[in-house]
């Protein structure tokens, strides 16, 4: 069934709404999808399917996504698998420390839920290189873009935070 | 004979030398400085204490090494007891060895060879107050300058005295009934702290509300203590009071402050709730207009179950937040705890036995029945069993027990729910009363157990945990009796 010409993308999320949701977008993108319920299902399938891209929750029982994400950097050849966070957690206690974990090792771009499947299949087609129609590279590049400026913003101290309003008003 | 009066002159000898020493040590340990002066203003003989204070005497004027001055005092209190040859006290300033400012008192006796007759030298006792007058101002703007209240009462509720602090606050008072002063009353204050000092002799403490000069409002926690009489009765009272007002206020703002940060949590955690609600909207959308694009049936049924169960969510959301919002008092009856528990066990055993759970119910002792609100215990009780039963799913080894259990001892009614499901992590159990959040996916609204710890508060209990991760968790439900006899009568 795999097509080795087809990429293949892990989905891990504890909500099955959410991974068929986005199976369905990867798949309609023509991508292979494997689907994990949880850190522990997710590095078997690591291990068994050798996926070119992981696309991750945080906040999920048994193992979360970042003690998920701490295993598989341990693993040399495993840590070069680039990582999307789709989490609703980014902004709140429970994920943030997480995140900036995740963000500030390997290579990743996070996402905030709810998302759009364009834009999250864009994002996911930058981080893997490849071909992108002129409209989908813009979208990555957007798509990108924003994720920076939310780390950005987050980390922001309130003078830079005033600053960025007024230079963004401007426009 | 003769051995007779040797004998006699020996004891009188033994005598003299006795009354000499006894006069040499009396001299020398009698707490005083003491100055032998003659007629002509000589120090003939002082002690050590004298010499220590004053310096060498020997051969000086009195007035010289008392005052440091050239000639006689004006006033001499010496000149009048070699005139009248009664003794006289007297004070005067002077100045000590170390040539600092000394006041000090005594008394000036006259000696004189026979009674009645010419005072050859007078005797001069004196002693510093130097340390008894620093005591004494220091024990003023001690009793002024303390950060509390004081003022003594007489038995007429008269105030004696009022330190500073008081004054300031108060007014100047003396005089005056302490009702009236401390709360602008007509007449004696109900419960009067004060009163019952002086009917029992003991220190009471109580919490008041009083008005100050500028009809501020003053909370102070006042304790009242007696200054007895010879035979015990209580002569005055004494009341020392905390101005406890900026305390009260201070309580009140971090109340408001808990509250508009509870009231953030909230919303962070409804914004989270309905975040997970859009994704899995968005989701449903997406797949039904991808069925629609290639008239798949099947997939367009998969999106519209999605679309249909988020919707459902948000009823159960928007339920689950009205409940949480309704800041009501328990409506309290009186049932039997141990039949409420029951009910729930009922409720959940199939639930739970279907998926292997065994749900057992305990009672520690007789439990007698209890004025709670049913609703709210069914609804607290309903949420930590569902919450058992799903963690003994989610455990890496899976448990298979969940246990009510009721007891009812020291004054406490206890619900206590356990399982030996997959426990909690030290992270998610600081927040778990905190944020409404939830690690069951889309499973939970996350605002079970706010709304169980918001219905235990209502009762005037609380609820603890005590869980490790992967050893099960054991949810405490505490209501004090005397709170919910309390709430119940009013």
């Amino acid at each position: 069934m795999a097509n080795s010409d087809k990429k293949t993308v892990l989905v891990v999320d504890d909500e099955a709404d959410v991974r068929n949701f986005l199976q369905a977008a990867l798949v309609e993108a023509g991508f292979n999808v494997i689907l994990a319920e949880d850190g522990n299902q997710a590095l078997n399938e690591v291990e068994k399917s050798k996926p070119d891209l992981i696309s991750l929750d945080l906040v999920m029982p048994k193992k979360s996504g970042a003690r998920f994400y701490r295993e598989l950097n341990k693993n040399k050849a495993w840590s070069k698998i680039p990582v999307i966070i789709v989490t609703g957690h980014a902004r709140d206690d429970l994920g943030k420390s997480d995140l900036k974990e995740l963000t500030m090792s390997g290579p990743g771009i996070y996402l905030e839920k709810p998302v759009k499947p364009n834009n999250y299949i864009a994002a996911i087609k930058k981080l893997l290189g490849m071909d992108t129609t002129a409209e989908e590279k813009e979208t990555a590049e957007m798509v990108e873009l924003q994720s920076d400026l939310k780390n950005i913003i987050d980390d922001a101290d309130p003078e830079t935070l005033k600053k960025l309003k007024e230079l963004l008003k401007k426009k | 004979m003769a051995r007779n009066s040797s004998k006699i002159e020996k004891r009188t000898h033994d005598r003299r030398r006795l009354s000499d020493l006894v006069f040499h040590e009396l001299f020398q340990q009698v707490p005083f400085n003491v100055a032998i002066i003659d007629r002509d203003y000589n120090i003939i003989m002082a002690n050590d204490n004298f010499t220590e204070y004053f310096g060498d005497w020997k051969g000086k004027k009195c007035y010289a090494v008392y005052k440091k001055l050239s000639k006689p005092c004006a006033e001499c209190p010496s000149e009048e007891v070699f005139s009248t040859g009664k003794a006289v006290a007297a004070d005067a300033v002077g100045i000590d060895q170390q040539g600092r400012k000394t006041h000090y008192i005594g008394n000036v006796f006259p000696i004189t060879e026979e009674k009645g007759g010419r005072v050859e030298y007078v005797m001069e006792m004196t002693r510093s107050i130097i340390e008894t007058g620093r005591l004494q101002s220091e024990y003023q703007i001690l009793f002024d300058r303390v950060p509390c209240y004081i003022t003594v009462i007489g038995e007429d509720y008269r105030i004696v005295r009022a330190n500073e602090a008081f004054r300031e606050n108060f007014g100047d008072v003396l005089g005056q009934l302490c009702y009236t002063v401390y709360k602008r009353r007509k007449t004696k204050c109900p419960n009067c702290p004060a009163a019952k000092t002086f009917r029992d002799g003991k220190i009471h403490n109580s919490t008041q509300l009083g008005t100050g000069k500028r009809g501020q409002e003053i909370n102070y926690a006042v304790s009242t203590s007696p200054l007895m009489r010879g035979r015990g009765s209580v002569a005055h009272v004494i009341e020392i009071s905390n101005d406890i007002t900026a305390l009260r206020k201070l309580e009140q703002e971090v109340i408001e402050a808990e509250r508009l940060g509870a009231v953030g949590q909230t919303v962070a955690g409804l914004a989270h709730s309905i975040k997970n609600i859009l994704m899995g909207l968005e989701g449903g959308k997406y797949i039904v207009s991808l069925g629609l694009k290639k008239n798949d049936k099947e997939m367009i049924n998969k999106g519209w179950d999605m679309l249909e169960r988020n919707f459902e969510k948000t009823t159960s959301l928007v339920k689950d937040f009205l409940s949480f919002s309704k800041g009501r008092l328990p409506d309290l009856k009186m049932i039997s705890p141990a039949k409420l528990a029951e009910e729930i066990v009922e409720l959940y055993k199939d639930i739970a036995a279907q998926s292997g759970i065994e749900l057992k119910m305990e009672l520690d002792g007789k439990i007698k029945n209890a004025p709670l609100d049913p609703d709210g215990i069914h609804t607290c009780l309903t949420n930590l069993v569902s919450n058992a039963i799903d963690a003994c799913l989610m455990g890496e080894q899976r448990g298979t027990e969940v246990v009510i259990k009721v007891s009812d001892a020291g004054g406490k009614l206890v619900f206590a729910v356990s399982d030996n499901g997959s426990g909690i992590d030290y992270e998610i159990k600081k927040k778990i009363f905190t944020t409404f959040f939830t690690t069951k996916g889309g499973a939970g609204t996350g605002l079970g157990l706010l709304t169980t710890r918001k219905i235990v508060q209502e009762h005037g209990g609380k609820i603890m945990v005590e869980s490790e991760k992967g050893k099960g968790a054991r949810f405490r439900m505490e209501f004090p009796r005397k709170r919910l006899m309390a709430l119940y009568k009013s």
